[in-house]
């Protein structure tokens, strides 16, 4: 009874020091390796990788002629669980005396945006997207309120 | 060789010179006070040091590359940077606390880790405090420490900083008597408490080597225990940060809380040199036996040298022990310095003082 | 259906609801009549009270969905019941039958005033104690509670409410702590609740008498702001409830209005969801290990979890544009086709893995401290496990085979092979390894279905406006932390009438007091580690 407690204890004893040294060799072996750290600012232009599908900040794409493509239906402010979208439109005549609805300034919140994707799935003219450019640190709030259709664009033909 | 490092005769000269042209009590109170700024210096020095080596060293076996962003690519200046952080902090004070005591306990704490850590043998001739019961001192003297931690704990009046304070002292006595044991069984091998004689007595051999596996089971369990005074992890539980954010200095702030932080490094470092002076030979060179022209090459390595390299060594051993393992519950810990550690440094201390009764030690 | 002719027989008016899912109403007088049979039925007892749903029927008056589910068979019945008195709403409590009805009574208390008659514990749960109004009633004003700076003072004496014998209601006071107690509050600013959780903890030196969840810190109305958004804005919140089963929360809300709008979803989504939930799993149990390791106070393996679980975020990143929130399944299929290189850095992900787990094992595994820290500590019984609602991996370590993948297949689970992994200890190192096995089992499963992914449309065409039929729909998964229900009754209209989700963690929260009691604070973290809850999965 003694003796197979005691062998018990020695055993316990042995088994305990084996495992930490079992630890000790992991955690040296891990010391030794290269380290996974990236160092941000640094590694911008160099190892850097954002994927392109990353959802940074909704962009409205324009060509080289200052066209994008929204038609200010509104989807997308109708669809934004948040009310992050706000949509300034006006009725314009066009040659024919046809009235129509046309984008003035499309007004978007990154701060408020929850990046849900919806406006995109539903914007039936493909008008806008998300980019990756993700540095969008500013120090005041105002400055998340962004205009996203450039100044003097109109609705490509 | 060993003569041509040896600081008595310097320093003798000074004294001699001082008393030259002033009275004694006059020369020893001004070498009392350079000696003493001198401590000071060395201690914060050393604790930056320390933090440094602690931050990098942890960083590596976690897969990072720590501090590099202060102070050029290693970042040598980030632990300078925190040290004036912390020093142009506020320090508050507590509504419903023990204002005497919470001032107090912080002093305790660093007043016991100066104390011993002016007992380290840095050199021949090199020790600030030097007395023929040193090693005695050494262990009376860090046991205030756990005075300074209770009452810290005590007397911020929060629940957290007293679970703290009272598994800290649970703990540090505990494990107290381990060291101790560990201790006298050195002291029965070199036959003397005073430090600077058990260094001499390595001359022709460290301890560890001298006391065959006995003394390598002490070393062992003095290293665990020690690391339990130190309360670093796995024995970190006084300020288990998962369990009690802080342990018992979770009131303080500014550099109160600058004090437990500078005494935890040095402790360790305490710890690590105490080990080294014990068991490594503190500052004698190393010598292995039929290699002459090995041995003179080591002997041009002055003694300081011998004795920080050393102690950095055993510092980092015990970082590597604090980097790798989960922490240990109040009642393991417990367990395992009763059940475990005790008896087994009991039974070290017999066979040591049998060894060296029927002379089978080197 | 048997069962439904066992429940006349006790409560002859029960009737059968003919839209949606069938729910079987039965009357507040028969409830816990009809609770009790089907507890002790000898076939299918229903053991297992999956969640207890408040309703708000308007005129109608206000009741409860009671969803239930029978451990031995798998079988599974909704109960409903309505009380017409808005003022005064009582109903009869099953607490006594399932404990975890203890706390999911009180949710419905807090959400839509009904007081539960013989509940020991009727306080408020998420919202604050001086709360005004029952914000999940459809007539709650929504400016009565204008934003309060006030500290919020917890009561330590609560309501137990009681009929008296000649038919009139009661109040009783029951003391939640004494005087006396040595009462640490743990949380909601703590290293390692995982979160905005807070546990009133009362002590006896370093052990543990009671702990009393307080929850609500992070509450966020999810299930309210549903009631005003369209089927695919709704969408958007499921990430956020547990944001370590994103994918699979989603999955569930997408099955359920897939199934209510009659959508057939193409075989290569079904691919394509299943192994994000997989993917979605493995990173989940990482962190669970890194965070358990933390706990215990091992900050290196810490880092290993992360360092791996990066990967599985990048590889997440690449396909869904999200790390965190990712926002991938719509309903009808994905967001977006898988990436090119999906399916090869898949598969160098579970290679890599299988090469540096024993590296996870070998530094806390199989250390000493780690195995006495866990090994014996917080034992939850099978009993208690299923009583309490324990699902997912802590269920499992209690020996409760609940794997939904398992008993209630959906996407391809019945298509692939993979083990239920089920202990029997019910202790912390049990639980533990249930993840650490899981890991490997879901690489299992990937590696099934990665080379075999169909070519086809990844997503079908939906109507622009969606409306589902009137009725109550379900739908259930496993996430990493276990079973996750959606509960859905539309009124017809393109907004759901109330939209429900099953928390994984309330019951884990409620069940610390069970297994937490007699242990000392340090194993309170350790146990909470293993539990393995996200706090904003409970609060909502």
């Amino acid at each position: 009874m003694i003796m197979s407690t005691l062998k018990e204890y020695l055993e316990g004893y042995a088994g305990g020091i084996k495992s930490l040294l079992v630890g000790m060799r992991t955690s040296m072996k891990v010391f030794c390796q290269k380290k996974v750290t990236e160092q941000y600012p640094e590694n911008r232009h160099t190892t850097l990788h954002i994927a392109e599908r990353h959802r940074a900040m909704l962009v409205m794409p324009h060509d080289e002629e200052n066209h994008h493509h929204c038609i200010a239906c509104g989807l997308c402010q109708m669809n934004c669980p948040n009310g992050t979208i706000r949509l300034t439109t006006e009725m314009q005549e066009d040659g024919e005396g046809k009235k129509k609805k046309v984008l003035v300034k499309y007004e978007y919140n990154l701060g408020s945006c929850m990046f849900c994707e919806v406006c995109v799935n539903v914007c039936p003219q493909h008008a806008i997207r998300f980019s990756n450019e993700f540095e969008n640190a500013v120090f005041e709030k105002e400055k998340l309120l962004l205009t996203l259709n450039h100044e003097g664009s109109s609705l490509a033909k | 060789m060993e003569q041509y490092y040896d600081l008595t005769p310097l320093l003798n000269l000074i004294h001699t010179w001082l008393c030259g042209w002033m009275p004694e009590w006059l020369a020893l109170t001004l070498e009392g006070i350079v000696v003493g700024v001198f401590i000071l210096i060395m201690y914060a020095v050393l604790a930056i040091i320390l933090i440094y080596m602690e931050r990098k060293v942890c960083a590596a076996f976690q897969c990072r590359i720590g501090p590099n962003r202060v102070g050029g690519k290693g970042g040598l200046l980030q632990v300078p940077a925190d040290v004036i952080k912390i020093l142009t902090k506020e320090i508050i004070t507590l509504k419903n606390a023990d204002r005497f005591l919470y001032n107090l306990a912080p002093f305790l704490v660093i007043l016991a880790s100066i104390l011993t850590f002016s007992c380290l043998p840095w050199n021949k001739g090199g020790e600030i405090l030097h007395m023929n019961i040193g090693i005695f001192f050494v262990l009376a003297a860090s046991s205030i420490g756990v005075l300074g931690i209770l009452l810290a704990g005590w007397s911020s009046n929060s629940k957290y900083t007293l679970i703290g304070a009272v598994r800290s002292g649970a703990m540090i006595i505990s494990y107290e008597l381990s060291i101790g044991i560990c201790v006298l069984t050195m002291v029965v091998l070199s036959g003397t408490m005073d430090i600077q004689a058990i260094v001499a007595n390595q001359a022709d051999g460290w301890n560890l080597f001298k006391g065959h596996i006995i003394a390598i089971a002490a070393f062992i369990i003095y290293l665990i225990a020690g690391n339990a005074e130190a309360n670093r992890g796995p024995f970190d539980l006084a300020e288990a940060e998962q369990e009690l954010t802080a342990g018992y200095h979770t009131e303080y702030s500014g550099m109160h809380f600058g004090f437990f932080y500078l005494a935890e490094y040095l402790n360790l470092f305490i710890t690590a040199g105490i080990a080294t002076t014990l068991f490594l030979g503190g500052w004698m060179p190393l010598h292995i036996s039929g290699l002459d022209g090995f041995n003179q090459v080591m002997d041009f390595i002055p003694g300081v040298v011998w004795f920080v390299g050393k102690t950095f060594a055993v510092v980092f051993l015990l970082m590597w022990i604090r980097w790798t393992f989960p922490r240990l519950r109040i009642d393991q810990v417990l367990t395992l310095e009763w059940k475990y550690l005790m008896p087994v440094s009991l039974v070290v201390l017999l066979l040591m003082t049998v060894c060296k009764v029927f002379g089978l030690v080197f | 259906m048997e069962l439904i002719e066992k429940i006349k027989k006790t409560a002859p008016d029960a009737t059968v609801s003919e839209n949606g899912e069938p729910v079987v109403s039965v009357s507040a007088q028969e409830l816990h009549q009809v609770a009790e049979a089907l507890y002790a039925d000898s076939e299918h007892p229903m053991d297992y009270l999956r969640d207890i749903v408040g309703m708000d029927w308007g005129e109608t008056g206000l009741g409860a969905l009671y969803l239930l589910e029978s451990t031995r068979t798998g079988h599974r019945i909704i109960l409903k019941t309505v009380t017409a008195d808005r003022e005064q709403a009582f109903l009869p409590t099953v607490s006594d039958l399932w404990k975890t009805a203890l706390i999911k009574e009180r949710e419905v208390f807090d959400f839509f005033g009904i007081r539960f008659l013989n509940h020991p514990d009727m306080r408020r749960i998420f919202l604050r104690e001086d709360w005004k109004g029952y914000p999940l009633r459809k007539d709650y004003d929504m400016n009565s509670n204008p934003l309060n700076m006030e500290n919020e003072v917890n009561a330590d004496i609560t309501d137990e409410y009681f009929l008296k014998p000649d038919g009139t209601i009661a109040d009783k006071k029951n003391i939640v702590f004494d005087q006396k107690d040595f009462v640490v509050n743990i949380g909601p600013q703590h290293p390692s609740t995982h979160g905005v959780l807070r546990m009133r903890t009362s002590l006896d030196g370093e052990n543990i008498c009671k702990v009393d969840p307080i929850l609500g810190y992070i509450h966020r109305g999810i299930e309210k702001l549903n009631e005003s958004l369209t089927y695919p804005q709704t969408l958007a919140l499921t990430d956020r409830l547990d944001y370590l089963s994103a994918h699979q929360n989603r999955h569930a809300l997408c099955m359920c209005i897939e199934k209510a709008a009659g959508i057939e979803i193409s075989e290569r989504a079904q691919y394509i969801r299943t192994i994000m939930d997989e993917l979605q799993r493995i990173d989940s149990h990482l962190l669970f290990y890194s965070c358990l390791v933390m706990d215990m106070g091992g900050l290196t393996p810490f880092f290993y979890g992360f360092r791996e679980r990066e990967m599985i975020l990048d590889i997440f990143e690449e396909t869904t544009g999200g790390r965190l929130i990712q926002n991938y399944n719509m309903i009808g299929g994905v967001q977006a086709d898988i990436h090119p290189t999906f399916c090869t850095k898949v598969k160098e992900f579970i290679a890599h893995l299988r090469s540096v787990i024993k590296d996870y094992h070998d530094i806390f595994t199989g250390n000493v401290i780690a195995r006495t820290r866990l090994q014996g500590v917080g034992i939850l019984s099978r009993e208690d496990a299923i009583s309490l609602g324990c699902t997912g991996g802590t269920g499992r370590a209690s020996g409760w085979a609940n794997d939904v993948r398992k008993h209630h297949p959906y996407a391809l689970y019945d298509k692939v092979d993979f083990k239920e992994i089920t202990y029997t200890e019910g202790d912390s190192f049990a639980r533990y390894m249930v993840r650490m096995d899981e890991i490997m089992e879901s690489c299992h499963i990937i590696e099934q279905l990665i080379d075999n992914i169909p070519a086809g449309e990844y997503k079908v065409k939906t109507k622009p406006i969606l409306k589902l039929p009137e009725g109550v729909f379900t739908s259930s998964v496993e996430t990493s932390r276990g079973e996750f229900d959606v509960v859905l009754e539309s009124h017809g209209d393109k907004t759901p009438y109330r939209l429900h989700y099953r928390s994984t963690g309330m019951p884990l929260v409620h069940a610390m007091d069970t297994v937490c009691r007699g242990q000392k604070i340090a194993d309170l973290i350790a146990i909470g580690g293993t539990l393995d809850f996200v706090i904003p999965d409970i609060d909502r």
